[in-house]
């Protein structure tokens, strides 16, 4: 290759880098700007609302809690009492132990009076087989309780299972660990009720760090910021997933993702979809997609709502190594989904899923990590090969470092504006300086953690659930 | 100055692509010590608020507590009360100080009853509030109107309904929930009457909020529900549909019945459910004549009601559903025959090999023993 022709090539692959950074930079800004606009929007809506009719009414439509467990045992007691304190009237909480090895069963039976019984179940989706059987307490203090032990199937097989089991009309599929407002319920099922002109297929709600907050029978008393730099980290880049991105996707009704920690689903519309699929380690994204795709080929007005109130409150992973199991699952389960639904790719008849929702997701968020450390190999080579034009790298880098704090301080601020939940003095000094930090504490792991789930998804098929220990909430 | 002079030239002398990252990023750097600055103000300031809402609610509910028990008893305002009454006009004035006197108002307002309530109600008019909360109503913003009519329904002011019921069909939806829970909370079944006009929507979110306000209020007299159930309006008619079955209103069953062949499936669903609930026997002649031309859900629905209704003479019918597709109405079929003859069940057992069909069976002869 000639001089010119070298020259050429360069200039087209900078070119290339050049534009995704700016198309991706706008991406962020533009949602930013629109999630202003609806968070504006839902705090003015919401700041009369009463929800104690919804409450107290027994006409309000019936939800049921389902809470997969595995090995669960250290705080399963807690856990569940939690589910069971919310002050919502009509709905039930389906605990499904799948095939935990320890004694998490025993414990429940203990702790709720349990007792097995007879139990009819309609196998709409099929799951792995009950074990020791269905229980129910003995207790009428407890008889929102049910529990069920099945062989081990995985996460999607034992929320399978609780909609199969489930008798009404909406589910709440939440991770067991998650702490639950006692208002959750009601500011989840909203929309379903408020929205006339379109399908409420499901609800998606905020998930908040619980990591150093003081719980209390169940209840959250006092919200602190962790100690660890991972996890004052992860705080911050879950209100900027939150509150800048999910909203703005609300709006737009181009929700991909509801959190798996917790969901509410039209219970008709995900058993005719088929239920979770087992086959994914990314089933909630997946049920989503696919409700998505069924009510488009149905032709049904449809929308995926998100309620930004800080309703559930789980324990994020406090080191790295969790940390990027987490994150290597949360990558394996986005490659898993795009795949499976690659026909929606720039289909026009998928309307906004199909040219806005996807393609937005396979550059922004599957390709984004790919895209970054071929630039960084790209640029190391540059450095081997003498070959950095400095002025120019500097100035881009020390951009993108002002921009990222930037963005990063515009999400703390839609915090304070709205749920203002770290109150302490001092709190927002530290917010401020993981600011600065986040940058080099948690992107490279994040980065490291993508390209590992890369490599597991097309070298190591085996590979499913990463490990995820856990310690507990602070208890008063 | 002359690493100050270097970064000039260097500025000077760099390309214009990079002129123009560096502005970006003096741009970016300076928001952010903008923004930080700010942050530090706002949240100080979101604490004093909070300090400041803290005491201005004591102050207030001991100055509301003191009005309550100043009074005489020749109606008269004493001059003890009058003092309060001064000084929540003149605090009124404040926006700030406005909004904790009216939360701690309502709260109080929500927390007592009868001559109390009443005297509330009368400092609210006193101390001018309710000319703000009128204001509120000519708003262009809908958030403040809304506010204002909710302020309105928790004070219990009848005075304005003439001027709120003009909003019954605003294009905002929030104010037209408003509306609808201002004529129920006050007016209570007489307040029903902006159904008659309602020309938008009625969420099932609304008519539960609505249905949970008139069951405070059993000792109304229920109107004739029939024009809502004719009404053209289809959430006018679910609602009606609901009033109907939670006010068992029997006399209805007629419409009810002609609600059957309504060209909305939900309506003849929840119409059948009504019926089921008043146990009308002519609506079960009429939907098993027409079984097959039902949608699952109306079935569904109609072996619910089978349940409540079922008689001997519904047998025959009954075994040519048991190798219906649907579980459910495998499930309610079996049962029903279960329950019209427990020995005539026990014939079924090998009545039909399809494993639903075996697995209720079985169920229900084990919930038996």
């Amino acid at each position: 290759m000639n001089t010119s022709t070298t020259e050429i090539i360069l200039f087209i692959i900078h070119s290339l880098f050049f534009i995704y950074a700016v198309f991706a930079i706008a991406s962020y800004v533009i949602l930013a700007i629109i999630s202003a606009i609806e968070t504006k929007e839902y705090m003015k809506k919401n700041s009369f609302v009463n929800y104690k009719e919804i409450l107290s009414s027994t006409i309000s439509p019936s939800i049921s809690i389902i809470a997969p467990a595995y090995n669960e045992s250290l705080n399963i007691i807690e856990n569940v009492r939690s589910l069971l304190s919310s002050h919502y009237v009509n709905y039930d909480v389906i605990i499904v132990n799948d095939g935990s090895k320890d004694d998490s069963l025993e414990k429940l039976i203990v702790a709720y009076d349990l007792v097995k019984v007879n139990f009819l179940i309609n196998q709409q989706i099929p799951t792995k087989p009950i074990r020791a059987g269905v229980f129910k307490s003995t207790n009428p203090a407890f008889e929102k309780l049910t529990v069920v032990d099945k062989e081990n199937g995985g996460k999607a097989d034992a929320l399978n299972m609780g909609l199969n089991i489930s008798d009404n009309q909406y589910v709440a599929c939440i991770d067991v660990d998650c702490l639950l407002l006692e208002n959750a319920l009601q500011k989840m099922v909203k929309p379903f009720l408020e929205v006339t002109e379109e399908k409420v297929i499901a609800t998606g709600g905020v998930i908040r760090i619980a990591n150093s907050c003081i719980i209390k029978n169940g209840k959250l008393l006092d919200v602190n910021l962790p100690k660890k730099l991972i996890e004052k980290a992860q705080i911050l880049e879950y209100l900027r997933a939150f509150l800048l991105g999910r909203m703005a996707w609300s709006r737009l009704n181009g929700l991909l993702v509801i959190s798996g920690a917790f969901g509410l689903f039209d219970k008709k519309i995900a058993i005719e979809v088929g239920g979770y699929d087992t086959n994914t380690v990314g089933e909630d994204m997946e049920i989503i997609v696919r409700m998505r795709r069924y009510m488009q080929e149905i032709k049904e007005k449809y929308r995926v709502a998100y309620i930004p109130d800080p309703l559930c409150w789980t324990e994020a992973p406090d080191n790295y190594k969790i940390f990027i199991s987490q994150r290597n699952r949360w990558t394996r389960g986005t490659i898993e989904t795009l795949r499976k639904h690659r026909k929606i790719a720039f289909n026009k008849k998928y309307k906004s899923l199909g040219m806005l929702s996807y393609p937005y997701w396979l550059f922004f968020e599957r390709l984004a990590p790919v895209i970054e450390v071929i630039g960084i190999v790209y640029f190391t080579i540059l450095m081997a090969l003498n070959e950095v034009r400095w002025d120019y790298a500097i100035a881009f880098i020390v951009l993108a470092y002002f921009f990222t704090i930037l963005f990063s301080i515009v999400a703390i601020f839609s915090e304070e504006l709205t749920y203002h939940q770290y109150k302490k003095k001092g709190t927002g000094f530290k917010l401020l300086l993981i600011t600065a930090l986040e940058p080099f504490v948690l992107h490279p792991f994040i980065l490291y953690a993508a390209i590992r789930g890369n490599i597991d998804y097309y070298f190591n098929k085996k590979k499913k659930w990463g490990e995820m220990t856990r310690k507990g909430m602070a208890k008063a | 100055m002359e690493s100050y002079q270097y970064l000039l030239d260097y500025f000077e002398n760099s390309p214009p692509i990079i002129k123009g990252v560096w502005i970006l990023s003096a741009v970016f750097f300076i928001s952010v010590i903008i923004l930080t600055t700010y942050l530090k103000i706002l949240r100080s300031r979101l604490r004093k608020n909070e300090k400041k809402v803290a005491e201005y609610q004591k102050e207030y509910e001991s100055d509301l507590i003191t009005y309550l028990y100043a009074g005489n008893e020749e109606d008269v305002i004493s001059a003890e009360q009058q003092i309060i009454v001064d000084k929540l006009r003149s605090c009124a004035s404040d926006e700030f100080k406005r909004r904790v006197i009216v939360s701690t108002l309502l709260r109080l307002r929500n927390e007592i009853s009868g001559e109390m309530a009443d005297a509330i109600q009368k400092l609210y008019f006193q101390s001018g509030l309710i000319s703000f909360a009128l204001k509120r109503l000519k708003s262009k913003k809908w958030y403040v109107v809304a506010k204002g009519i909710r302020e309105l329904t928790q004070l219990h002011i009848k005075e304005v309904h003439d001027k709120i019921a003009l909003l019954v069909n605003h294009p905002k939806k929030e104010i037209r929930k408003e509306v609808q829970l201002y004529l129920v909370t006050l007016f209570h079944f007489d307040g029903l009457q902006f159904l008659d006009v309602l020309q938008t929507q009625l969420s099932e979110w609304d008519q539960i909020q609505l249905l949970e306000v008139l069951q405070r209020f059993d000792e109304q007299e229920i109107p004739d529900i029939n024009p809502w159930l004719k009404s053209t309006n289809d959430s006018v008619v679910a609602f009606a549909l609901k009033l109907a079955k939670i006010y068992n209103q029997f006399e209805v069953k007629d419409t009810l019945i002609e609600l059957l062949s309504h060209p909305q499936k939900k309506i003849r669903v929840d119409a059948i459910h009504v019926l089921s609930h008043l146990q009308v026997f002519e609506a079960k002649t009429i939907l098993k004549n027409n079984f097959d031309k039902l949608s699952q859900e109306e079935q569904i629905e109609f072996f619910k009601l089978l349940e409540n209704l079922c008689e001997t003479s519904d047998e025959p019918f009954l075994l040519t559903q048991t190798t219906h597709q649907n579980f459910e109405i495998k499930l309610s079929v079996l049962k029903i025959l279960k329950t019209l003859s427990n020995e005539k069940f026990k014939d079924l057992k090998d009545f039909s090999t399809d494993a639903d069909y075996v697995k209720i069976y079985e169920f229900l002869a084990y919930n038996e023993s």
